[in-house]
């Protein structure tokens, strides 16, 4: 206690309460050290030798030195000055006993002396009280005087080992070998932990590389990746349609995941995965033909990532397209059109059913197997292009749809009209039977008039007039314009010219299915400058009024031909010297009759023409009435002159009237002659 | 019709960026616009029946009102009023040499979309005729005052317009001539919402600003921004048939406020000063 040391005051620089965080402390490292990817067992080794090579050697040596100088300071003058303490505090306790002792003795004696004593242990007990207040603080508040009570709070004075006694050599020795020990043991398991994970890390990288590589690949092929607006967290690539219905637009979204060895998965959720379209089979008779299967279906690297978000597009597209295909079936249900669960039946004509369907391509294969079904048919892949390219054309709309001004905000919300797919087509083919009906039945009648030897003009047809670029309109600025064409009601014109000049006819037929009137109307327009009263039927619905129309011109054509004919003159047979050119008069043109009128009022001779789409017939008889006009029973045929007939085409068995006519105009002007002779 | 509106300030540097963004949110490509806007005053026509004031003691309270109603929409309000012709870049006089071409950098990637076809040579000699410009007149209201809702909200109503000189027409209505100006910006449609980011433009000045809307256009490079810094205007609209209707109106507002959720990183779009817009004339 002699000597003086000096008591710190301050309190212990306090622990800090918990130690940094893991992620603090990689922080700190990165900062001073770098990044944990370069640190390799050789560069350690090099920056050990490194710290050792500039430092070691000196500062070993002061180390040992240090050590040394303590060593010997330690054994001889630290135990002198302890065993010289302890008998310090010896020689003061025994003195303080004796004290206290003599006091005692002294104290029935002395009063005085005995206040004095007992003052002075009431402090020593105040202040061992104090003391020890800082650790039993109910125990010791017991003893303490309440003055001390009042100055001092508990607990304001503490005791401390200064200078702890040396410990025992072998003490030292133990607790240096189990320090090292653990240190030994801690340092393993931390380098086996290092280890551990910087394979792991190692792992990582390498499939971290993969992943991101692969994500930049589908990136720069021009696929849109973004996050995921679902999972903050996850990457997501875009492959469907903008303008698509809500539903599959926003289906067209699958988040691009990362298996364990960092290849690519691509996660669509809960929808299939296999790939799925829509097959067009067209039932003609007996014979099903069926749409090709969608070319990019089923390549080679069936595996690949940019395949597999190519399959996953196409399929949104084709489950898109039959949902559409449905939806619009529903509203023609008017045209008999039927709708099952996946199945929609159009029935074109009695011959002839279209059936689309959404299959697996698993089933497309098998399906083409059996029941003799036939692959490649124009029509079906016709029909199964038009429907994907219409529905491309209505995505394009719906941009276009969507880019305007909005109208003003309502509560009703506007209907989304169907698309236009299947009526176009169903359009063309409704057009394309009326257009080859009316192509037969004109070669037909028009065979049959060159059989019978006149020379008409030969008839022209212009299918599909309003699809083909006049040369006059511009080019169509964009796509959209071509494919818009298809959606007008479908035109195709026929004109011909006839016998007698500056006759025609010009029949047009329209076929509409998207908006009012629906069906095919036939605009049939006639001129024929010789029958005046002659007025074109306008529009016609049915095939058999076209075909009347057509056959009643062409027979009145042929009627004003023959009267226009100059037969040659003729002797008669009183008046030799007179010679009278003669022609058949077209009396009822409409009826196909004409007259030859004869000086003698019975010999009047007259002609009936029919004509019908395989046949013309001719027929002259004698009418006994004055003049030769009168129709029916009116006409009063002539019982006894046998009726001439003439028919055209002549049948390879021969003409029941046992003559032949190379042509009609032979037998007119054979006809005439002989009405004369 | 109501017209529901959120306002934000883009700075230059910023527009070009923005108009990227947009393109993204909306999926479209921006559509450049070109407006001439005439502003016309009403005018109170001399002769005008001023209905009587007060002495509507005799007459019963109803048709006292009826009466004071007609009175007000005679005479109450009287407002300035925009008529909006579209101009195209060929309109303008053209600038010594180089016309002016659409930034063809705004032309986003990753949208194919078929570029308009290069203006024809014979265009370069196109002429701007104001007898057939395309006119629509623009009513606006002052914003309702004291909404509790976070968009701008105003009646508004447009009407076409005869094509050509408009003066004599909004002369014999009532309207008299202010001044015009120019807006040019980009128009983007986000489902119900139109986004146009655009600023004003000045006519060139110097020359005496005319009593009559003008019949020719100056060079488009002449005309200077009203901001002198040229920062743009962001405007998110939204249009709604019946205003009293509280739930089209709410849902209307949902829309606008989560198109400002959407933009809060690049921008922050703002009711305005309610009197900053005050289209009455005093």
């Amino acid at each position: 206690m002699a000597e003086s040391f000096t008591l710190p005051l301050r309190p212990p620089p306090e622990q800090n309460e918990r130690p940094d965080t893991l992620p603090v402390e990689i922080a700190q490292i990165n900062n001073q050290w770098g990044s944990f990817r370069e640190v390799n067992e050789e560069i350690l080794l090099a920056k050990i030798a490194e710290e050792e090579k500039r430092h070691g050697a000196q500062q070993d040596e002061d180390m040992d030195e240090g050590e040394q100088e303590v060593g010997e300071i330690d054994p001889t003058e630290r135990r002198e000055q302890l065993y010289k303490r302890r008998h310090e505090i010896t020689q003061f306790a025994m003195l303080v006993t004796s004290t206290l002792k003599g006091a005692l003795e002294r104290s029935a004696a002395n009063e005085c002396l005995n206040s004095k004593s007992h003052q002075e242990t009431m402090l020593a007990l105040d202040f061992i009280s104090l003391l020890l207040s800082k650790h039993a603080p109910r125990q010791a508040e017991t003893s303490m005087s309440p003055l001390l009570k009042q100055l001092a709070p508990l607990g304001s004075l503490d005791s401390d080992l200064v200078n702890p006694p040396p410990r025992p050599e072998s003490s030292i020795k133990d607790i240096s070998t189990v320090s090292r020990g653990w240190r030994i043991q801690n340092f393993n398991s931390a380098s086996s932990k290092l280890l551990s994970a910087a394979t792991r890390l190692n792992g990582e990288i390498e499939s971290e590389i993969r992943y991101w590589g692969e994500v930049l690949a589908i990136k720069d092929k021009g696929w849109k990746v973004c996050r995921h607006p679902r999972e903050k967290q996850a990457l997501a690539v875009q492959y469907g349609f903008m303008e698509a219905t809500p539903i599959f637009r926003d289906r067209g979204l699958a988040s691009l995941r990362r298996a364990n060895d960092g290849s690519l998965i691509l996660d669509k959720g809960l929808l299939p995965t296999g790939a799925r379209h829509v097959r067009v089979r067209v039932k003609q008779g007996d014979q099903v033909f069926v749409s090709s299967k969608p070319s990019g279906a089923g390549s080679s690297d069936a595996d690949s990532i940019e395949q597999r978000i190519l399959q996953a597009r196409d399929s949104v597209f084709e489950e898109e397209l039959f949902h559409e295909l449905v939806r619009e079936a529903r509203a023609m249900a008017g045209c008999s059109v039927t709708t099952r669960q996946n199945l929609i039946r159009i029935p074109v004509s009695d011959e002839m059913e279209i059936l689309l369907d959404l299959v697996d391509a698993e089933t497309h294969d098998i399906a083409l197997g059996q029941n003799g079904l036939q692959h490649d048919s124009r029509l079906t892949d016709g029909l199964a292009h038009a429907i994907r390219i219409l529905l491309c054309f209505a995505h394009r709309q719906n941009l276009r749809r969507r880019t305007q001004i909005p109208r003003p905000l309502t509560t009703t919300r506007p209907a989304t009209p169907e698309y236009h797919l299947l009526r176009p087509a169903l359009a063309y083919l409704q057009h394309l039977s009326h257009v080859r009906w009316l192509e037969s039945f004109l070669s037909d009648i028009y065979s049959t008039l060159r059989s019978a030897g006149l020379d008409i003009p030969q008839w022209t047809s212009n299918p599909y007039a309003n699809w083909k670029p006049s040369s006059t309109s511009p080019p169509p600025a964009a796509l959209e314009g071509l494919v818009e064409k298809f959606l007008r009601p479908i035109e195709s014109v026929f004109s011909g010219k006839l016998l007698t000049s500056r006759g025609s006819f010009t029949v047009t037929v329209r076929t509409n299915l998207s908006s009012l009137p629906f069906g095919t109307l036939y605009d049939v327009s006639l001129d024929l400058p010789t029958v005046p009263d002659l007025r074109s039927p306008g529009r016609l619905g049915l095939k058999d009024d076209v075909e009347t129309a057509i056959t009643h011109l062409l027979l009145l054509d042929l009627v004003s031909t023959i009267s226009s004919k100059t037969l040659p003159a003729v002797r008669d047979g009183q008046n030799a010297n007179v010679s009278k050119e003669q022609t058949w008069d077209a009396v009822y043109p409409h009826l196909g009759e004409l007259l030859l009128p004869n000086t003698n009022p019975e010999k009047h001779k007259k002609m009936k023409v029919a004509l019908s789409r395989h046949e013309i017939t001719l027929t002259t008889y004698i009418v006994r009435s004055i003049d030769g006009i009168g129709r029916g029973t009116c006409e009063r045929r002539s019982h006894n002159a046998a009726a001439h007939l003439c028919k055209f085409p002549q049948s390879s068995v021969g003409a029941p009237s046992g003559q032949e006519y190379p042509s009609v105009m032979d037998f007119v002007v054979a006809e005439a002659t002989e009405g004369h002779s | 019709m109501h017209e529901l509106l959120l306002f934000a300030s883009v700075p230059v540097h910023q527009h070009h960026g923005l108009l990227q963004q947009l393109a993204g949110l909306t999926a479209m490509q921006p559509r450049h616009a070109l407006e001439r806007r005439l502003i016309f005053k009403a005018f109170r026509k001399p002769g005008l029946i001023t209905g009587r004031v007060g002495g509507s003691q005799d007459l019963q309270q109803a048709s006292a009102g009826d009466l004071q109603r007609v009175n007000k929409m005679l005479n109450g309000g009287m407002f300035y009023t925009q008529v909006v012709g579209p101009v195209s870049n060929h309109d303008f006089a053209p600038t010594s040499k180089s016309v002016s071409t659409p930034d063809a950098d705004t032309q986003m990637a990753g949208v194919d979309e078929p570029k308009p076809p290069a203006p024809a040579p014979s265009e370069a000699a196109h002429v701007y005729d104001y007898d057939q410009q395309t006119w629509k007149l623009e009513f606006r209201d002052i914003p309702e005052a004291a909404t509790r809702s976070a968009v701008t909200t105003r009646v508004m109503a447009s009407a076409a317009l005869p094509r050509g000189d408009i003066e004599p027409s909004m002369n014999a209505w009532g309207y008299g001539f202010v001044t015009e100006y120019l807006v040019e910006g980009d128009v983007f449609i986000h489902n119900d919402i139109v986004i146009f980011l655009h600023r004003v433009l000045h006519y060139p000045t110097g020359e005496k600003e005319p009593r009559e809307p003008r019949r020719n256009l100056p060079p488009l490079k002449k005309m200077a921004p009203l901001e002198k810094t040229g920062s743009y205007v962001l405007q998110a609209s939204i249009t709604v048939q019946d205003g009293s209707n509280q739930e089209t109106m709410k849902t209307a507002s949902q829309h606008l406020l989560g198109l400002r959720e959407q933009l809060k990183s690049a921008v922050r779009l703002e009711p305005a000063d309610r009197l900053s817009l005050d289209t009455r004339a005093k």
